[in-house]
């Protein structure tokens, strides 16, 4: 059998609720600072849910320089491209005339959809009755506008980051709701292994903190109802969780062939090392309490990686904060470990940061990569009575100093889909006598 | 017998031209188009009226679970219609039904679902213009009055992934899987996903699923002002063409490996035997006239299969009928196949663009054509344009050089791919 390629994490970019960039982010973590806040990108003092963590201070203007581009962006499209370029600062590497073509891109989109004035727009001229009439479409702004067209598309996003960065090979956009990050990653991961292409940018980017995106979580009851508490509104894992906190952003990361990236001295995070999927196949919104298909998804990225379950010394954990997830995943961690769980350290970043929802696998991937890293592992914020159910070693209050071996990176969506990613330290790659 | 011989034992297919693969190649065979007046509205002020919308169209019908209604839409029922009738011909589940419990679970685990979805529309949103009326435009009424008017399943019906998610529940499949919403090459990236899973061993069968259902007033109305829709009819490199129209559908192929096939004594239709994609980066709508990305996506399916241009024995075209996709893909096939290109088809002006599902439709009408041993004629071809020459395409049927066909696939964002089949005669 050939000997598989290795692929490499070289550059990190964020765009999260807790800070613009990749230093601010992570700084936020260690110190279980929430992003969660009362919403204020629109008025929501009329619906049940009124919190979410939103981008703060952000200025796509000020980041990218090419203001035709940003014409053609959403407010997730702008997180994408920002995180993108800090991915390939980072790095120190960027397609060329020469290497173009074999550059693949893969990211993690959110739902199509226009922004919500653009469907106030159509409402008022198109529809006024509640209903659409369809021939009065035919004189809408809205309905005629291409930028508007540009901008909702699912492609949209892809097609800006190709373009600005002139990526020529394999691109793709996927959509698993919560997974789509984790999956776009992984996908990534495959295509470098088989030889498509050479390096990719892969990552998630998504912003559902509008009316529609609110409405459609609350209509469900996924949301945390905790309007006077918005910075612990995130407790994954925790007794009186009640819900998910809303966020948005971006993660994106630079990935090469592992032995042409060390040719090149360039810096490693860790080694993208494995990913599993699987489906629960369950039902569309709710985790089986047994944990079956995050059990399987977690197992395929471990087998993927080549991994054994005593080199894992990391979880950063789908951890929602709603009842059904934390319970269901716990579960499938103890399967998965079983008595060994007790040594695997546990945490959900979203208890900080919130759901960034198809960003979110993408931006815990990076958190996986800078814990490996720097050696120590984000806090579990806002744990106060931990849940009996979900009995694993949660990294609480403060920071772990630990060397990581192996690290997991778990994401699980709306409709059943599953997603693992596995990390494994440069250290342990090159054999440097790596001992936990 | 290669456990790296990816074999296909059922297809499934849905257009406006007919409800299984058979069907829609005697449709498209016969010369007929289905392509006719949108009824879906009023489109007599419309400055276009045309699209492939499958008449008689009755959801209880095509998938008989009275559930799932509640929670999927148009372009979901579509896709799990194509994925049931791949289901049923592959014989997976009959053969699931036959092992033990342990057995049926870790059969199920390894069963992939790869599927390539339009991603939404814009009427998934006009959901809310009732709840926008009642509050005249007004958020806090809008958040008040929320739960009492809009569904609560609002989100999981609009979910891009409807069909994953519910061919897994159907059908309790529970492996490697994927949704790609990658415009129109996603169909097409759901076979080459699903190939490389079975390659690689992380499923030992797979479904490959596209499906999507773009005809609506919003979206026809932006690809006519972005110049993309035809008047009347698709016409591939003609040199009357004027553009492209919608279609509607899905379909879907059971794939596995030649050893898990021979095992089980499945009839294999045919192989996948490599796939390629490339990117334009200019932007979501710029195509390069000199169909850069497409050429590379061939060059690199022939590599991924291991085979030359000249072992290609027909071309399934994108051939949508813009002026400028057409001539660009003619650039392409002219810098893979010089002045040697097999004979070419194409199925759009039968039944319309389906999008997402348009590559792997076509791969399976491909799939038929090449078992008929024919190169169906394009109906609606008549006048040669000196910009797509080389593309050997006619109104009568031709005959394939060889069992294998180069499928090809072209969408926004510069994206571009290539399949390579092999027909089993």
């Amino acid at each position: 059998m050939a000997i598989r390629r290795r692929v490499a994490i070289t550059g990190l970019g964020l765009v999260t609720p807790v800070g613009n960039n990749v230093q601010a982010t992570w700084d936020a973590l260690l110190a279980g600072h929430s992003g969660g806040a009362a919403i204020s990108l629109f008025d929501a003092s009329g619906f049940p849910v009124r919190i979410a963590a939103e981008v703060k201070g952000f200025d796509a203007a000020a980041v990218l320089d090419d203001r035709k581009l940003l014409k053609f962006a959403n407010r997730s499209h702008c997180f994408a491209l920002a995180a993108a370029e800090q991915a390939f600062a980072d790095a120190g590497i960027r397609p060329t005339a020469t290497t173009a073509e074999r550059w693949g891109c893969t990211v993690g989109t959110g739902m199509m959809g226009v922004d919500f004035s653009e469907l106030v727009a159509v409402h008022g001229h198109s529809a006024a009755n509640g209903t659409l009439d369809a021939a009065q479409l035919l004189s809408d702004a809205s309905a005629n506008n291409p930028l508007v067209f540009c901008r909702s598309q699912s492609t949209s996003g892809l097609s800006l980051l190709a373009r600005r960065h002139d990526i020529r090979g394999y691109a793709s956009s996927v959509h698993t709701a919560c997974a789509s990050g984790g999956q776009a990653i992984g996908t990534a991961l495959k295509l470098i292994r088989r030889g498509a292409v050479d390096c990719a940018l892969a990552g998630g980017f998504d912003s559902m903190i509008s009316p529609v995106g609110i409405a459609g979580f609350c209509l469900l009851s996924a949301l945390s109802p905790d309007n006077e508490t918005p910075e612990r509104a995130s407790r994954p894992f925790d007794l009186t969780r009640n819900g998910f906190l809303l966020g948005e952003g971006a993660g994106f990361l630079v990935l090469e062939e592992w032995e042409s990236a060390r040719r090149r001295g360039a810096h490693i995070y860790a080694e993208l090392a494995g990913d599993g999927n699987s489906l629960s196949s369950y039902r569309i919104t709710d985790s089986p309490p047994d944990g079956d298909g995050p059990i399987q998804s977690m197992r395929q990225a471990l087998a993927n990686a080549g991994a054994t379950l005593d080199e894992v010394d990391y979880v950063n954990a789908h951890g929602t904060s709603t009842f059904m997830n934390d319970r269901s995943e716990s579960a499938a961690l103890r399967a998965v470990f079983g008595a060994g769980v007790k040594n695997v350290s546990v945490s959900s970043t979203k208890s900080s940061m919130g759901h960034l929802i198809a960003a979110a696998g993408a931006v815990e991937v990076a958190v996986c990569a800078l814990a490996i890293r720097h050696e120590v592992l984000p806090v579990n914020a806002n744990l106060r009575q931990p849940d009996p159910d979900c009995d694993l070693a949660l990294v609480r209050d403060a920071p772990e100093r630990r060397r990581v071996r192996v690290a997991l990176s778990n994401s699980f969506g709306f409709g059943g889909s599953n997603s693992c990613v596995a990390l494994r330290s440069p250290a342990a790659v090159d054999g440097a006598g790596f001992q936990a | 017998m290669s456990e790296r011989t990816i074999v296909i034992t059922g297809t499934g297919a849905v257009c406006a031209a007919g409800r299984d693969p058979a069907a829609i190649l005697d449709a498209v065979r016969s010369g007929r188009s289905a392509i006719a007046p949108i009824q879906q509205w009023d489109t007599s002020r419309w400055p276009t009226r045309m699209a492939g919308e499958i008449a008689d169209f009755n959801a209880r019908q095509m998938v008989d679970d009275r559930k799932v209604h509640k929670l999927i839409r148009r372009t979901d029922l579509l896709g799990l219609y194509a994925a049931d009738r791949a289901v049923d011909a592959s014989g997976f589940a009959a053969q699931r039904a036959s092992l033990d419990a342990p057995a049926a679970a870790e059969y199920s685990d390894r069963t992939g679902v790869y599927v390539g979805s339009g991603g939404g529309n814009y009427e998934s949103q006009y959901d809310y213009f009732p709840l926008l009326t009642a509050a005249e435009e007004q958020l806090p009424a809008f958040g008040r009055e929320l739960s009492s008017t809009v569904n609560p399943m609002w989100l999981l019906r609009t979910l891009p992934n409807n069909v994953l998610g519910h061919i897994g529940i159907r059908h309790g499949f529970k492996g490697a899987n994927a949704c790609i919403t990658n415009h129109s090459i996603g169909g097409a990236l759901a076979v080459i996903e699903a190939m490389e899973a079975l390659r690689t061993g992380e499923a030992d069968r797979v479904l490959a699923v596209g499906h999507d259902a773009p005809i609506e007033p919003q979206m026809v109305l932006y690809y006519h002002d972005v110049g993309l829709l035809a008047k009347d009819a698709i016409r591939p490199f003609d040199a009357r063409r004027d553009g492209s129209l919608f279609g509607e559908g899905a379909a879907a192929l059971a794939l596995e490996t030649e050893v898990s096939a021979q095992q089980r004594g499945a009839t294999i239709l045919g192989e996948v035997l490599g796939g390629g994609s490339a990117n334009d980066a200019r932007g979501l709508l710029a195509i390069r006239d000199d169909g850069d990305a497409l050429s590379r996506a061939i060059e690199a399916a022939l590599d991924d299969a291991g085979l030359r241009a000249a072992d290609v024995g027909m071309i399934a075209t994108h051939g949508n009928g813009t002026p400028q996709s057409d001539a660009s893909e003619a650039a392409a096939i002219r810098r893979v196949f010089g002045s040697s290109a097999p004979p070419a088809t194409a199925f759009k002006w039968a039944f319309g663009h389906l999008i997402a599902a348009a590559g792997i439709i076509e791969a399976v009408l491909a799939l038929a054509s090449l078992r008929a041993q024919i190169v169906p004629g394009v109906a609606t071809y008549a006048v040669a344009d000196p910009d797509c020459a080389g593309v050997p395409v006619s109104v009568d049927a031709q005959s394939p050089r060889s069992a294998v066909a180069l499928i090809l696939c072209r969408g926004f964002a510069g994206t571009n791919a290539a399949l390579l089949l092999r027909a089993k005669v």
